[in-house]
């Protein structure tokens, strides 16, 4: 059956050439501007230069934690954004993150780099036992059963105070290395950054992989998925897990710099922060992850003068960008710059 | 041997019976059409035997497996594959992409090696992209490669559907109106890759109404009618068949 080309379609058009420049072989115009390379190019500009406007320690306070929320968003964006499932409940594995790591090293004297791993292989074995029942849900019932599961495990860190300080919360000490505090925003601005980067990195390798066009094909069309040989419910645990061990390592760091840990890490607010942060920069974007949690993280902070206006117009800013732009912020912008290039 | 066999298949849907106490074999190697007036129960048969569905009560053998209720992933994993007659097309993602998610058994899925990007993974992809590529300039999709599923006409992405079903390499092809809303050349084209795909000895099962497609490839045809078996045999036969005439093919 070599060739069996219908013949007549070429004469319209000529398949061949089109397919093969585009297919196969990308120019380097091309492969700068794509997401792998262009971006991540970016994401490391950006790191590298940010630093030199940053004066104070309130600025490298905000960067540090847009990078925390990045690393959730990143994660979140991958279950949310590409395989098309919601959870209102991530918060509560980024505190899970952050007490297991303030309680290992307070309670139980470990060292904070030992205590991050095992936080995050805990909060995986938790969110697997956790995603096998809840991802035969979908849609609104998905969205209450994950909202459920950060409920309890808010309710759990207040109450249990012998454990985790209860609504006081708890200290955390500074992870030392080689004798030197690992302290201040400068510091644990490198820190961030490289788990942000390695976290990008993972997540665009994995959406450009058989495993990754599993996870967004049972998103497009999940019964064309089955037929295709991709076990869908395997595929959702998968991304449930690496999502919650994502937010649950941002939530290590968090303790860490901040050296204090509070039961609202897991508030249902917080869930939906991080939930708006991926749709405001844009679902299947992972740098739209990124834009996201930078905008919202620091809108309030430059807000901050309008006193008790700022939530009106935190809220204005949201709904006017989420009316023009429903896509969010990276794809429509990437969008119209695309549909510009290709006009010129 | 066959393929695949049925017994005493049936479903019910509330009251409606959509799928009556059928029982049929299909060989290896042959093209088996099933026909049928409209809400005949020729697509629930197909969702039936891909396991999209449960049957109420009945069988379903496969290679002489008895693979009743299994999961449309792992009949997919024994060599089956289908096309959806209400497009079931990822428009989330490119024309290419689509195909390759047809190629997902075939392609190294360990999560640990697709998040750190082994060369395993990027040699994989860019073998599966090849292939793909091909695959879409044999149904006539060759100039549709990168383009968005979502932005493609209808015609187009009925050959997408037929370009995914056949990356998986399947050694059985369920194919469900392949030629609906398809112009005569466009229709004359598919009837050329499902004859191809036919002599490469892949057993295809087709459901269609083109009766001129259906008479010029099929080895063995079914026909169905609320749900039960209504005649089967070559195309002569049931041309000639008189039940066939009165119920379906009325005034040809």
């Amino acid at each position: 059956m070599a060739d069996i080309r219908p013949s007549g379609y070429s004469k319209h058009r000529k398949p061949q050439t089109y397919s093969r420049r585009l297919g196969t072989r990308a120019t380097p115009a091309q492969v700068l501007l794509s997401e792998r390379v262009g971006g991540m190019l970016t994401l490391l500009v950006v790191i590298a230069v940010l630093p030199l406007l940053l004066t104070n320690n309130y600025q490298y306070d905000v960067v540090v934690n847009i990078g925390i929320n990045a690393i959730v968003v990143v994660g979140l964006n991958l279950l949310i954004g590409y395989a098309g499932q919601i959870s209102l409940g991530h918060a509560g594995f980024f505190a899970l993150g952050a007490y297991a790591s303030a309680i290992l090293t307070t309670r139980y004297g470990l060292h904070g780099a030992l205590a991050l791993p095992l936080g995050a292989l805990g909060v995986g074995l938790l969110a697997y036992v956790i995603a096998r029942p809840i991802l035969r849900l979908s849609g609104h019932y998905l969205a209450m059963a994950t909202l459920g599961v950060g409920l309890i495990i808010n309710i759990v860190i207040s109450r249990e105070a012998w454990l985790t300080g209860g609504p006081d919360g708890m200290y955390v000490p500074a992870i030392e290395v080689w004798g030197f505090e690992l302290y201040g925003g400068p510091v644990w601005y490198w820190i961030v950054a490289a788990v942000l980067v390695l976290a990008v990195w993972l997540s665009l390798n994995l959406i450009d992989s058989p495993a990754g066009r599993a996870l967004r094909a049972l998103h497009g069309a999940s019964v064309a998925a089955e037929v295709a040989g991709v076990d869908t419910t395997r595929y959702k645990v998968m991304v449930f897990v690496l999502s919650a061990v994502m937010a649950s390592v941002a939530g290590s760091l968090a303790a860490h710099f901040s050296e204090f840990v509070t039961p609202d890490k897991a508030s249902f607010f917080h869930s939906i922060l991080f939930v708006t942060m991926v749709v405001f920069g844009g679902m299947a974007s992972t740098f739209g992850a990124l834009v996201g949690a930078a905008v919202l993280t620091l809108l309030p902070q430059l807000l901050a003068d309008f006193a008790s206006y700022e939530h009106m117009i935190l809220g204005l800013i949201m709904m006017v960008v989420m009316i023009f732009m429903p896509k969010g912020l990276v794809p429509t912008l990437s969008g119209l710059a695309r549909r510009r290039r290709a006009r010129s | 041997m066959s393929l695949l066999r049925v017994e005493n298949l049936s479903i019910q849907f509330g009251g409606v019976r959509a799928i009556q106490d059928l029982d049929f074999t299909i060989d290896p190697g042959t093209v088996h059409s099933i026909i049928g007036p409209n809400g005949a129960g020729k697509t629930t048969l197909f969702n039936l035997i891909t396991g999209v569905y449960r049957p109420t009560t009945g069988a379903i053998y496969l290679d002489d497996q008895p693979v009743t209720g299994r999961r449309p992933n792992e009949l997919a994993r024994m060599g089956m594959s289908r096309t959806f007659q209400n497009l079931q097309i990822m428009m989330n993602m490119t024309a290419l992409e689509n195909v390759m998610v047809g190629r997902h058994l075939h392609l190294n899925r360990n999560l640990l090696a697709c998040l750190l990007r082994l060369p395993a993974i990027t040699r994989g992809d860019r073998t599966a992209r090849k292939r793909c590529i091909e695959l879409m300039e044999r149904v006539g999709l060759g100039g549709y490669i990168n383009a968005e599923a979502g932005a493609m006409p209808y015609g187009a992405l009925k050959r997408l559907e037929i370009a995914r079903a056949l990356a998986a390499e399947p050694t059985l092809l369920l194919l469900d109106e392949p030629a609906a809303g398809l112009n005569a050349r466009e229709t004359k084209e598919i009837d050329e890759v499902i004859v191809a795909v036919a002599r490469a000895g892949v057993t295809v099962v087709l459901v269609e109404h083109d009766m001129k497609l259906v008479m010029g490839i099929s080895d063995h045809i079914l026909v169905l009618d609320y749900g039960r078996k209504l005649a089967e045999g070559t195309p002569e036969e049931v041309r000639n068949n008189p039940a066939v005439i009165a119920a379906y093919l009325g005034n040809v």
